[in-house]
């Protein structure tokens, strides 16, 4: 039983930092309708940049996502303005391929740079966990999990609670409308890509302490992110909670009662079996097509 | 013979004689080698993501699918490889359809992540599943059984041949009219699926026939290399040269993938030779995937032809109004279906609702629709008269209700499906698939779900000959050969009106069909209309233009706030206090009783 609690707790925790990681995703592409293949190479940038300020400065690393997110913000505005803009109105299939070519450059660019080779930050709590009657929470989950919350909880009062908030719920519900009340379509959606690339800096931060890492490692996170993503349905921020949760659940579970090298494939069917029953998600709404 | 072709002719030609007149060049032969190879898989990927545009960025797992079948019999049975590789193809078929069923029966972005999904799940299961792929310590084969003399010449004629087979199989599907519904997918899925297009099984078919060759070619290929492990049989960046390569070439062309993978083998082999590691390989191809999409983003192949085309253009035509005029309509008639003499409405609507959130946008509609009726269905705008033509032809869902069409129940049927049973539609705003000809256009509606229409020719044969017949009753028989895009707005419309009558259909549900369509054309429509009610096809219109719905149809319904107020004759319609009420509102009823 203990065990099972165990498998639970650990579970939501990571759950919520995958949410975290998936959240950037589901919001470029609520308000942008583009898969940024680029997200988990994103990650993996600023794990790798945040081992590096950790190494050379002793900076905490999860706590140095207080600098990676500012950065991410900047470069993801930059990437918009300068890149992925220029693709908008063309088939959504080009946006794929495009942020595909972006994963592939940020993956060659850490290949020659930082060289190809595992890495984890080390931090002094690293093995070290709290003791809540039987159970054991990792400190550096935990941290981790708090970190996510806060980020979290402050995009979803971002999204309520300001102008730029609604500007971006707005065009993500409908574009030529939000254009029509004065909402200017290109600013959100820059903002959009920068909040979307600013949640990997943080997530990235994270990811530095928890999982060991190398240039090649973001197909991994791209596709895990994805399954979210699908799972819970595309763009949909509730959604990618949910499907962060089930993410989280269905690796320490297997993890715990099957091994470890079967349950990313778990959840993989845990997706096609959701997709057999509902198509659109769990939270996908089908909208109406025909009104442009 | 297209001039295409015959420079691909003699390409080949060159190709085969090749290793006789150098037979002792074993590296540019191992070159040419894996330049083939990757041109087998990227005309393959060419069938499910460039003719039916759903990307796949996994599929290199194919060609690992392919060899690990291949190695695994060969180990456990003694075979040699060469003589199971067929099997490969089977085992890659097999999985395309297996995940294919599973995420292709949505329309958008679920493929592409899943098609991630897939490669890494393959490589997990090939290192974990110990007993049978000997894990991550990979497979060693035995060596050519051929003498050494003979180097690599053999497979260089083995996958020469593969690529050859490849290009016939791509070039067969573009013909038939699977290929033309598979364009009709990558253009606009939604109207694809209004002219009687089975997009579920259309597109899991084209993901199994691009999976087939490069299945075989990876058997070929365990062979070749005598090892295969997991990290290397399943490595992305196998994928990344497939996608690079059609676009490099141009997707959606036959050729534009063999170009692009001759080019881009090229590039990754002076990369591993100058650039040092397969590290800098990465950064390489992803800075030219990048430039692509942005700055080449149809390929060198469209991209040359159309240069040619802005130097050589062709004469616009017009629409060919005297010989609309003088067309006789028997050609329409001679597939028309044979009417059923079955009692009761054609069309029957009951009790439909739909909702969009909080909106009631049918609230509860009756309709009836008789049999060799031109009925019309007339209202304000807003007032559902769309959305009730989505729910009859299935674009989307209804919330409750019923409809009936020729005694059969049909709101639970997939779009197609509905279409197969002879129901048409035209749409509103025209959703020709733009960057198809015309001609095209009109082949790509499928009368039935059989296998036997699926696989008949569309660019020639009687299918063709039909399509043109139809474009010389609405007069655009000249225009033939130019791209739907390119026309204006009323012959568009003319357009989608022979494309529903290629379906030979019972009901046809107009939406709004004298929208920009200039008088003279009008009368003619209106004549096509009439004689083809006259042979048994009954319509269902929607239209603003009053004067034109009063002299043509009969009888006349009318929709306000989602369901009908009032039908009958045009005439009682026109003196209908309730239609004047609902047109004008309460304002005009109290201007008129001052």
């Amino acid at each position: 039983m203990a065990q099972f609690v165990q498998a639970v707790v650990l579970g939501v925790l990571i759950g919520g930092i995958y949410a975290l990681m998936a959240s950037g995703l589901t919001l470029i592409f609520g308000v942008l309708r583009i898969v940024n293949i680029a997200q988990g190479a994103f990650l993996i940038l600023v794990a790798t940049f945040t081992w590096w300020l950790w190494r050379t400065t002793g900076i905490d690393p999860i706590l140095s996502a207080v600098i990676t997110a500012p950065l991410m913000f900047g470069l993801g505005w930059v990437l918009y303005r300068f890149v992925v803009r220029r693709i908008s109105g063309q088939a959504a299939s080009m946006s794929v391929l495009l942020t595909f070519g972006i994963a592939l450059v940020i993956e060659g660019f850490l290949n020659v740079v930082a060289g190809n080779k595992f890495r984890s930050a080390t931090p002094a709590y690293f093995e070290q966990s709290f003791r809540v009657g039987d159970i054991l929470l990792p400190k550096a989950q935990v941290y981790g999990f708090l970190a996510a919350v806060v980020v979290l909880g402050g995009l979803y009062l971002l999204l309520t609670r300001t102008w730029a908030g609604r500007a971006i719920r707005a065009t993500s519900q409908n574009p030529s409308a939000a254009a029509l009340v004065g909402i200017g379509a290109t600013a959100t959606a820059a903002l959009a890509f920068a909040l979307g690339s600013a949640s990997a800096g943080v997530g990235g931060s994270i990811l530095s302490v928890l999982y060991p890492f190398f240039p090649a490692s973001h197909y991994d996170w791209i596709s895990r992110l994805l399954g979210i993503v699908v799972l819970g349905g595309m763009g949909s921020l509730p959604g990618a909670l949910v499907g962060a949760l089930v993410l989280g659940l269905a690796e320490t579970l297997t993890a715990t009662y099957g091994s470890l090298q079967w349950s990313t494939l778990v959840f993989y069917l845990v997706i096609m079996a959701v997709l057999l029953v509902r198509p659109q998600g769990l939270f996908g709404a089908r909208l109406r097509e025909d009104v442009a | 013979m297209r001039r295409s072709h015959v420079v691909a002719l003699l390409c080949l030609v060159a190709l085969l004689i090749y290793p006789v007149i150098n037979p002792w060049q074993p590296y540019p032969q191992g070159v040419m080698l894996m330049m083939f190879l990757l041109a087998i898989q990227a005309t393959s990927w060419n069938i499910i993501s460039g003719y039916a545009g759903y990307i796949s960025l996994g599929h290199s797992m194919f060609l690992g699918l392919g060899s690990y079948t291949a190695a695994i019999i060969a180990l456990h049975t003694g075979v040699n490889p060469l003589w199971v590789a067929p099997l490969g193809g089977v085992t890659a078929v097999i999985v395309a359809v297996l995940a294919g069923a599973v995420v292709l029966r949505t329309r958008g972005h679920a493929f592409v992540i899943i098609t991630i999904a897939l490669l890494l799940s393959a490589q997990i299961v090939a290192t974990n599943w110990d007993s049978l792929t000997n894990g991550s310590d990979g497979i060693t084969l035995e060596l050519p059984f051929w003498s050494a003399d003979f180097q690599n010449i053999p497979f260089y004629y083995a996958f020469l041949l593969l690529l050859v087979l490849t290009v016939l199989f791509s070039a067969w599907i573009a013909r038939t009219k699977f290929g033309t519904g598979l364009v009709a997918i990558r253009e606009d899925e939604g109207k694809a699926a209004a002219i009687g297009v089975n997009t579920t099984v259309l597109k899991i078919l084209a993901y199994a026939a691009s999976s087939f060759f490069i299945g075989v070619a990876g058997g070929v290929y365990a062979y070749y290399q005598t090892f295969l492990n997991p990290v290397g049989s399943f490595a992305i960046l196998g994928s990344v040269l497939i996608v690079l390569a059609a676009l490099v070439g141009g997707r959606g062309t036959l050729y534009g993938p063999v170009i692009g993978a001759f080019i881009v083998s090229l590039v990754n082999e002076g990369a591993t030779v100058y650039g040092g590691n397969s590290q800098t390989r990465v950064l390489i191809m992803g800075l030219i995937l990048v430039l692509v999409v942005l700055f080449l983003p149809a390929g060198l192949l469209p991209s040359l032809s159309a240069a040619w085309r802005r130097r050589h253009p062709v004469e616009v035509s017009f629409t060919d109004q005297v010989g609309a005029l003088s067309h006789n309509t028997a050609v329409v008639r001679s597939r028309l279906p044979v009417s059923s003499d079955r009692p009761g409405p054609l069309l029957e609507v009951r009790g439909v609702s739909k909702r969009f959130g909080g909106l009631v946008a049918v609230d509860g509609a009756d309709l009836v629709v008789e049999r060799g009726s031109i009925t019309a269905l007339i209202g304000p705008n807003g007032s559902g008269k769309t959305t009730l033509f989505n729910l009859i032809t299935g674009a989307m869902p209804l919330d409750s209700g019923t409809i009936t069409f020729n005694g059969k129940r049909i709101e639970k049927l997939p779009p197609w499906t509905r279409g197969h049973l002879g129901l048409g539609r035209t749409f509103q705003v025209t959703r020709l698939f733009k960057d198809m000809t015309v001609l095209q256009n009109v082949v790509a509606p499928q009368p039935d779900g059989k296998l036997r229409t699926m696989l008949a020719d569309a660019v020639s044969g009687a299918e063709a000959a039909r399509a043109r017949d139809l474009l010389d009753v609405v007069g655009l028989g000249a225009l033939a050969q130019q791209k739907a895009g390119s026309l204006s707005y009323g012959q568009q419309k003319l357009v989608e009106l022979a494309q529903v009558l290629m379906l030979a259909p019972e009901l046809v549900l107009l939406d709004e069909p004298a929208g920009g369509v200039n008088p003279s054309l009008l009368g003619r429509l209106t004549e096509v209309i009439r004689e083809l009610n006259r042979d048994g096809v009954t319509f269902l219109v929607v239209e603003h233009n009053i004067p034109l719905v009063l002299s043509l149809c009969d009888p006349v319904n009318v929709f306000a706030r989602g369901k009908c107020i009032s039908s009958g004759p045009p005439a009682r319609i026109r003196e209908d206090p309730l239609v004047l009420d609902a047109y004008l509102g309460d304002d005009w009823r109290a201007d008129a009783h001052a």
